[in-house]
C-alpha cells in the first residue's frame, strides 16, 4: 500500500466505506439495482433490436428497384394496365421496365398471411443468379404453368414436408393446384419466409387479374444519377401513379423504426417516469437515520466533501452497474433469445413467424443515451440531497 | 478481503462476460455479411422491397409500398387494430401519395 499516492488511498477507503455501507442495506439497494437494470434492458432491447433491423435492411435492401410505379385510384393502389409501359417508351435513358403481379393470400385454415410474386425473373438484375437462393429447384419458367417456389414457413404452415402439390383459391373460389420447384433457402429467410413465387399467367389466375394488367412496373435506368429526373418525368407523364425510387424506398427504413413509435414511446415514457418517481422520492430528503448517520460522520471529523464522495461513490456504483447488467442482459436477449420479449409485439398477429438471426447494433449514441437517461438523474438525485443535508451543523441531525 | 476487491473481480468478471460478447458480435457480423451477399441478389432478381418480419398488415409486411397508415383503412371502423402498428412508424416520404 505504500506505493499507492495518498489521495487514491483516501478514495479507495471512501469506496469501501461505501460498499459496507450499501451492503448494509442489501435488499433495498439490491432492489433499486435490479429495477434500474429492467428499465435499461427494456430501452437497451429495443435500441438493439431495432438497430439490429435497421442495418439488415440498410444492407440487403440496396438492390431494390430503381423505381416503382404503382397505379392510384381513389386514394388506393390498384392494378396499373400494361399499356401505361408504352407511355414511358418516349422517356429516354430507361433501360428495363417490368410488369410484377404481386399480392397477398390469406390461407384461412392456418389464418397465415402469404405474398404471392410473379414476375419475369430472367430479366432482372442478377436473375439469372437467381437460383442461388434456392435450397433445391429452380424459379417458374414462363412455359411451367403451375409451378411456384415457397418459403421455408410456407412450406411449414402448409404441412408440405415431402409433398410438392398444393392448392390455393382463386376469389370465386375454385381450387388451382400448384406444383412445388423449388424452395427457398434457410438463409434468405430475413426477405422470402412467407413468399409464393410464380410465373405471371398463374398469378394473373390465381387473382383473377386481366392479361391486360399488372399490380405494379419496376424501372431500370441506364444511369443511375437520373433516377431522380426520370422518376419526376414518369410522374408527369402519369399523374394517376405514385412513382417510388429506390432512394426512398431505402428511406424507409431508416425511419420506420423509431423513438416516435407507438411502442417506443411508451417505453421511452414508462422509463421516464420511473426515473422521476425515483428521483423525486431521493430528492425528497434522507431518511432520518441517513441524516443521523451523516451527523455522526460529521462529529467523527469527516468533511462535507468526504460524505459527498460517499454518496458519490454509492450512486455511481448503483447506477453504473446498473448500467452494465441492463445492457449485457439486452445484448444476450436479442442476440440469443431472438428478442423474445419484443418479438411479440413486433411481429403482432402474425402467424409466420420468421426467425430472427441479427446482430444486436450497439452505438456509442444509443449506448450514451441510455446513460444519460438512468445513470445521470440518479447521480443528482442522490448526491444533492446529501450535499443539503451535509451542509447543517451536525448537532441539530442526531438530537 | 477488502469490499472493494470484491467489486473489482465483479467488474473483472462482467468485462470478461463482455468482452466475450464482442467476439460474439464479430464472429456473427462474419457470418451475416456472407449471408446478406445471397439476400442481396435476391432482392435484386426478384425486386423485393422489404423485409419479411411482421405479416400480418400491409403496411407492417411492405410499409415501402404500401398505401401510408391511414385511419378506416381496412374496413370502416378500423381505427388501427393490428399489434405491430403500435410498432412500426409511419414511412416519413412526404412527397408519397
Amino acid at each position: 500500500m505504500a506505493m499507492i499516492p495518498k489521495s487514491l488511498e483516501k478514495q479507495i477507503n471512501i469506496l469501501d466505506f461505501s460498499l459496507s455501507s450499501l451492503w448494509r442495506r442489501k435488499l433495498k439497494n439490491l432492489g433499486i439495482m435490479l429495477v434500474f437494470a429492467l428499465v435499461i434492458f427494456l430501452l437497451g432491447s429495443f435500441q438493439m433490436l431495432t438497430g439490429a433491423l435497421t442495418n439488415s435492411a440498410e444492407a440487403v435492401l440496396g438492390n431494390t428497384p430503381e423505381i416503382t410505379i404503382q397505379k392510384m385510384s381513389a386514394g388506393r393502389q390498384e392494378a396499373i394496365p400494361l399499356a401505361y409501359i408504352e407511355k414511358l417508351r418516349s422517356i429516354y435513358g430507361i433501360r428495363a421496365i417490368i410488369p410484377r403481379v404481386w399480392g397477398y393470400y390469406f390461407d384461412e385454415s392456418n389464418l397465415a398471411n402469404f405474398t404471392v410474386l410473379a414476375l419475369e425473373s430472367d430479366l432482372m438484375p442478377y436473375g439469372s443468379e437467381l437460383n442461388l437462393s434456392l435450397v433445391h429447384g429452380h424459379f417458374p419458367k414462363r412455359t411451367e404453368p403451375g409451378t411456384a417456389v415457397i418459403g421455408r414457413s410456407v412450406q411449414n404452415i402448409l404441412g408440405l414436408e415431402e409433398r410438392r402439390v398444393f392448392s390455393l383459391f382463386r376469389p370465386d373460389l375454385s381450387l388451382k393446384s400448384f406444383n412445388v420447384i423449388g424452395l427457398f433457402s434457410r438463409q434468405t429467410d430475413l426477405l422470402t419466409n412467407d413468399l409464393i413465387v410464380m410465373n405471371l399467367d398463374d398469378a394473373r389466375d390465381l387473382f383473377a387479374m386481366p392479361p391486360s394488367m399488372a399490380t405494379d412496373l419496376c424501372v431500370y435506368v441506364a444511369n443511375p444519377a437520373e433516377i431522380e429526373t426520370i422518376a419526376k418525368k414518369i410522374a408527369g407523364m402519369l399523374p394517376d401513379t405514385r412513382v417510388l425510387t429506390k432512394t426512398q424506398i431505402q428511406k424507409t427504413y431508416q425511419v420506420v423504426f423509431s423513438w416516435r413509435s407507438g411502442f417506443a414511446s411508451i417505453c421511452l415514457l414508462t422509463a421516464l417516469v420511473a426515473f422521476a418517481i425515483l428521483a423525486w422520492d431521493k430528492a425528497s430528503g434522507l431518511s432520518p437515520e441517513e441524516k443521523r448517520e451523516i451527523g455522526i460522520l460529521k462529529i467523527l471529523g469527516w468533511e462535507t466533501g468526504d460524505i459527498l464522495a460517499v454518496r458519490f461513490w454509492e450512486s455511481t456504483l448503483v447506477s453504473s452497474l446498473a448500467f452494465i447488467i441492463g445492457c449485457t442482459a439486452a445484448y444476450m436477449h436479442v442476440a440469443f433469445f431472438d428478442a423474445s420479449l419484443l418479438k411479440p409485439v413486433m411481429v403482432g398477429w402474425s402467424v409466420i413467424h420468421p426467425p430472427f438471426k441479427l446482430l444486436p447494433a450497439v452505438t456509442l449514441g444509443d449506448l450514451l443515451l441510455i446513460f444519460t437517461f438512468s445513470v445521470l438523474p440518479y447521480l443528482a438525485a442522490t448526491v444533492i440531497p446529501a450535499w443539503r443535508c451535509s451542509t447543517v451543523p451536525p448537532d441539530s441531525v442526531i438530537r | 478481503m477488502r469490499p472493494s476487491h470484491i467489486l473489482l473481480f465483479f467488474l473483472l468478471l462482467l468485462i470478461l462476460i463482455d468482452g466475450t460478447l464482442y467476439l460474439h458480435a464479430r464472429r456473427l457480423d462474419n457470418d451475416l455479411k456472407s449471408e446478406q451477399a445471397l439476400q442481396a441478389i435476391t432482392v435484386a432478381g426478384l425486386g423485393l422491397t422489404d423485409l419479411c418480419i411482421a405479416t400480418e398488415a400491409r403496411y407492417t409486411r411492405h410499409p415501402a409500398v404500401s398505401d401510408a397508415m391511414a385511419p378506416f383503412m381496412d374496413h370502416p371502423g378500423a381505427i388501427e387494430h393490428f399489434p405491430t402498428g403500435s410498432f412500426w412508424n409511419a414511412p416519413a416520404n412526404t412527397d408519397k401519395r
